[in-house]
């Protein structure tokens, strides 16, 4: 119904429909293949990447995928119906994009240098350190264009902010999942995914953040919350490019707690309820951004382009109502795997201690907005505030305070 | 404020405050300030360093208030019990409500709730009947109900109906994970346990308040034996345990365990938490200093203190490791991680000497050019492992030709009668490397005349009447492993997935509302479009709109069909 679907029609047709459902259908059987490949397929061992890579991973997941396929197009045929899913169409771009993601990892794959000159101690000829250094400049670039766009909201400027994020977040994403490929190309026992240490989690919070924004920017052309969110992203760049230079983005072997399947499920989710809250927050800037230029009676182009104070109060509610499931999952699942390694759920560790405090900020949040007397001022400064938590969880107690997480640690 | 005559009222009341919203909201803000104090303070320290750290005041302040074991303390718990009522009482004032909205749905709005909703287009039609089969065509899922009342058909189509058991599921969820959790403390337990290779062992260990107590397994474990695997690099891979369980005298089950794969026997989970040496032998060889002839064998165990009865010198060996992965760089350069090998490390006491901690290595230092730099230990005179400073002793003392050489060249040197102190040492030196050697000196005669050199001014400095040097070992180590029973661990999970699910209704199966009034005033009728949804009007906004675009026929007369969206 806007200019921005309209003009982007041949991609809404991919997006739809038949093609989006059998799509879907195929990526669901591609998924069912590489999990039945973990659950039956291999012993399970930490080498499950280059099994993946190997004839047998192409085996597993393309014998899924075309299962996947050929289900699709028969439920399609006998059931129109389902091709119009909700769920379908939402998922389906998201999966596009992990795709995609992987192509790009496998095209920057063909960079590495030769395996004679990998070696662990000098890691810095790896490919995805500079996939991560291109990632910084767009991701900063992109911070700087959405806030040029505030000033001068013309259509094109935002259309470069919108696009550069969109690079940077394809750039993170592939040189993780390069990073993953990389660790066994070091040695096959040093393999492991890329959720394991600070600087790997950070890339991974600039992703989904960005992804999240991007997502909600798409459905509620709220470009004008840029400016904030991809100012909050860049600080992290920052603090990520510090990481890095005091040696805290290399690659290094597994600690035998965090060697267990939980870690690959736990860490990412954790980080959709971050990079969720960041974007909350950013919602909350915009909010008093705005409410200080109408208190003002401010006559600025800006007004026009900016969502209402309504917009932006539901857009906060939005990232939260993301990322407050998925931090509850995230929890039940870390109390899963602390039952499992450590034999209790809840050992009341700082940083489970304080993943409760997070989530108890966000719970009140949300009975604010409900209960009368709580209004959008309030609320905003509420999700920032929520988000100063959210950033103690994350590194605060990994800084400062000590316990069973402190693998997170600077060393 | 209702007027309160009885004692029921005031319980009614109360209870109604109970389960109100804004107690909710403090009750969580709260909640998770409280929290925080227990992440800012150490918890379940010795209580000899909490004294040494805030001073007798704070300290008995402290304590009193619970603060060194906050998450079990009295109020602490006294909160979450608050919680517990607090959810109990929301949920019994709202489900039955809830439960009876989510039946009635009653298609009829008065005119006065038809003009509080935000949502609301009206246009003229001239056939009613299309803009209700289009109404219906549209909204394909929904629920419809319908009625007349005079001259006005209301249809109401609802989807997401049952959006509040959201509600219930989740508030019901965490009322069973609080009882879980519950549960847990009150039925379960958990406690360390260390077993040394060999052995075995049927009794933990837990510190409850501040104090320790400890508790009978229903079974005996025995470790046969403890492994640790390393990565190239160095650092440790894999820590693993072969354990047997024996109950009343029969191996019922043998069992590896690493961490994060725990066993299981009888209700208790058995984790492996730690390990440490569990009474290797060592070997010593003792080198005295006074009689440079003598060296004495000695066989002790760690933890046990071998005492030398004619000076009264005893060795308390505290840990032994058969490897010690140390940073070899020097400051500032990269680091360099070397394995220096096995070492032993003891407490030397005696009559009138100081106690000196010593970590004493079985290898001499090879250097990085696989240059031998002679045996050498770690003293320190804190007894603190910080404290540690290399000492180099010169002579490789697992080479029994360097030790005789040196002795032979204090022999040499004593009788020497030269006068230039250089020529008396390379005199006495050639002397004792033909006593030693006879005609066939070692390749690296240099290095050996240097370090021979050294140990004769060094080795008589230290105070002690003899140097215990590793000479080999047996190497045991201890499993520390964590036993665990926690009956209220399947209500916890019970309650996260209602918890997880009743979160999935609650926030992305919204319960939306619309509907189509038709009022027929002479022979017009005016249609009525009206929307409503409990969460994430914005995105309702959209679909409300597309919905008017398809049902009105201002709109649905020229209506292009690839506009046509989703709903
Ligand atoms: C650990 C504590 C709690 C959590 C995590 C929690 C979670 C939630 C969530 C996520 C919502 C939905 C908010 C939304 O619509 O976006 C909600 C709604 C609500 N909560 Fe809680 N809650 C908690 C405790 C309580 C307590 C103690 C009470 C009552 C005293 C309460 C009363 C309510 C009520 C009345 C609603 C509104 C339901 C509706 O009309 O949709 N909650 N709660």
């Amino acid at each position: 119904m806007t200019a921005i679907t309209a003009d982007a029609s041949w991609l809404n047709t991919l997006h739809q429909g038949r093609v989006a459902f059998v799509r879907f259908c195929a990526y669901l059987g591609l998924i069912a293949g590489v999990s039945a490949m973990a659950a039956f397929g291999v012993e399970y061992d930490n080498a499950f990447l280059l099994r993946l890579l190997s004839a047998q991973g192409a085996l597993w997941a393309g014998t899924g995928a075309l299962a996947g396929l050929a289900a699709g197009v028969v439920l399609g045929a006998l059931r129109p119906r389902l091709q119009e899913s909700r769920i379908v169409l939402n998922t389906v771009p998201w999966l596009d994009g992990f795709l995609l993601m992987i192509l790009l990892a496998m095209l920057w794959s063909r960079f590495e240098p030769a395996a004679s000159a990998i070696n662990y101690e000098d890691q810095s000829n790896l490919f995805s350190g500079r996939v991560i250094m291109a990632m910084n400049v767009i991701f900063i670039f992109s911070a700087v264009s959405y806030i040029a766009y505030l000033f001068a909201p013309e259509s094109f400027i935002g259309r470069i902010a919108t696009l550069s994020a969109y690079a940077g977040m394809y750039a993170g994403g592939s040189a993780l999942l390069l990073r993953w490929y990389e660790s066994y190309l070091l040695d096959v026992e040093i393999g492991h995914a890329p959720v394991s240490n600070l600087y790997e989690v950070f890339i991974l919070l600039f992703v989904i953040t960005t992804a999240v924004y991007l997502a909600l920017e798409r459905r509620y052309q709220a470009k004008a919350m840029g400016a904030f969110v991809m100012t909050l992203v860049s600080a992290g760049v920052f603090f990520g490019i510090w990481l890095d230079s005091i040696g805290q983005g290399d690659i290094k072997p597994l600690v035998p707690a965090l060697q267990s399947y939980w870690m690959k499920i736990h860490v990412p989710m954790n980080f959709v309820g971050y990079g969720s809250f960041a974007v909350a927050c950013g919602a909350g800037m915009a909010y008093l951004f705005r409410h200080r230029l109408e208190q003002k009676g401010s006559q600025s182009r800006l007004l026009k382009i900016f969502p209402t104070l309504e917009q932006l109060d539901q857009l906060a509610y939005k990232a939260v109502a993301i990322g407050f499931p998925a931090f509850t999952l995230a929890t039940i699942l870390g109390a899963a795997w602390a039952a499992e390694a450590w034999g209790g759920y809840w050992s009341w560790d700082p940083k489970e201690t304080w993943a409760l405090i997070v989530w108890l900020v966000y719970g009140a949040y949300l009975h604010a907005r409900i209960s009368h007397g709580w209004h959008g001022k309030a609320l905003a400064w509420w999700a920032v505030a929520g988000f100063l938590v959210t950033v103690f969880c994350f590194l605060g107690v990994n800084m400062y305070l000590s316990g069973l997480h402190s693998y997170g640690r600077l060393s | 404020m209702p007027a309160m005559n009885s004692f029921s009222d005031h319980v009614k009341h109360i209870w109604l405050r109970l389960g109100s919203m804004s107690l909710a909201i403090i009750l969580l803000v709260v909640l998770s300030i409280a929290s925080v104090i227990g992440t800012v303070l150490l918890q379940n320290q010795q209580q000899a360093d909490y004294l040494q750290q805030f001073g007798p005041l704070w300290y008995w302040t402290f304590r009193a208030l619970g603060l060194f074991d906050m998450y079990h303390s009295w109020w602490f718990l006294t909160l979450l019990g608050f919680l517990m009522v607090s959810l109990a009482a929301c949920l019994w004032r709202n489900v039955p409500r809830m439960l009876k909205e989510m039946k009635g749905r009653r298609a009829h709005l008065p005119e006065r709730v038809m003009r509080r909703f935000r949502l609301h287009r009206q246009w003229q039609c001239a056939d009613p009947e299309q803009e209700r089969q289009r109404f219906k065509s549209a909204l394909r899922g929904w629920e419809f109900s319908e009625s007349e009342e005079g001259t006005t058909t209301s249809i109401r189509a609802d989807k997401g109906r049952y959006n509040k058991w959201g509600y219930i599921l989740v508030h019901a969820a965490l009322l069973i994970i609080l009882i879980g959790g519950w549960v847990s403390v009150q039925f379960g337990f958990r406690g360390d346990m260390i077993v040394p290779e060999g052995s075995s062992e049927n009794e933990i260990s837990f510190l409850k308040g501040t104090s320790r107590e400890y508790m009978k397994m229903p079974f005996e474990v025995r470790c046969n034996s403890f492994t640790i695997d390393f990565f190239p690099t160095g650092a440790p891979k894999e820590f693993r345990s072969n354990l047997t369980i024996i109950d009343h005298g029969k191996e019922v089950l043998t069992k590896d365990i690493i961490v994060n794969e725990p066993l299981y026997y009888k209700g208790v989970r058995i984790y492996q938490a730690s390990f440490g040496d569990g009474g290797s032998t060592i070997r010593f060889k003792l080198f005295h200093l006074d009689d440079f002839q003598q060296v004495e064998q000695v066989t002790t165990h760690v933890y046990d203190t071998w005492k030398d009865e004619k000076t009264g010198v005893s060795i308390e060996v505290t840990d032994f490791k058969p490897f010690n992965v140390e940073n070899m760089a020097e400051p500032g350069k990269p680091k360099d991680f070397r394995d220096l090998g096995p070492a032993v490390e003891y407490i030397v006491r005696g009559p009138g000497l100081k106690p000196v901690k010593v970590k004493a290595f079985m290898n001499p230092f090879v250097d990085a050019n696989g240059v031998n730099q002679g045996s050498f230990l770690m003293i320190s005179l804190t007894g603190d492992a910080k404290d540690y400073k290399p000492f180099a002793l010169g002579i490789d003392l697992s080479n029994a030709k360097e030790w005789q050489l040196l002795h032979a060249f204090l022999q040499h040197l004593s009788r020497n009668k030269a006068k230039d102190k250089k020529q008396r040492n390379l005199q006495a030196f050639r002397a004792a490397l033909h006593d030693v050697y006879g005609d066939t000196p070692p390749k690296n005669i240099q290095q050996i005349a240097m370090r021979t050199l050294h140990a004769a001014t060094t080795l008589p400095r230290l105070p002690w009447p003899y140097l215990p040097m590793l000479e080999d070992y047996d190497q045991v180590y201890y499993t520390g492993l964590q036993l665990a029973r926690d009956p209220g661990m399947n209500i916890v999970w019970f309650g996260s997935a209602l918890l997880v699910f009743g979160m999935c209704i609650m926030f992305y199966m919204p319960h939306r509302k619309l509907w189509l009034v038709l009022k027929r005033e002479n022979n017009t009728t005016v249609a009525h479009l009206l929307g409503m949804s409990n969460r994430n009007e914005m995105a309702f906004a959209k679909t409300f709109n597309d919905v008017f675009i398809n049902v009105s026929s201002a709109f649905a007369e020229h209506k292009d069909p690839t506009t046509k969206e989703k709903i």
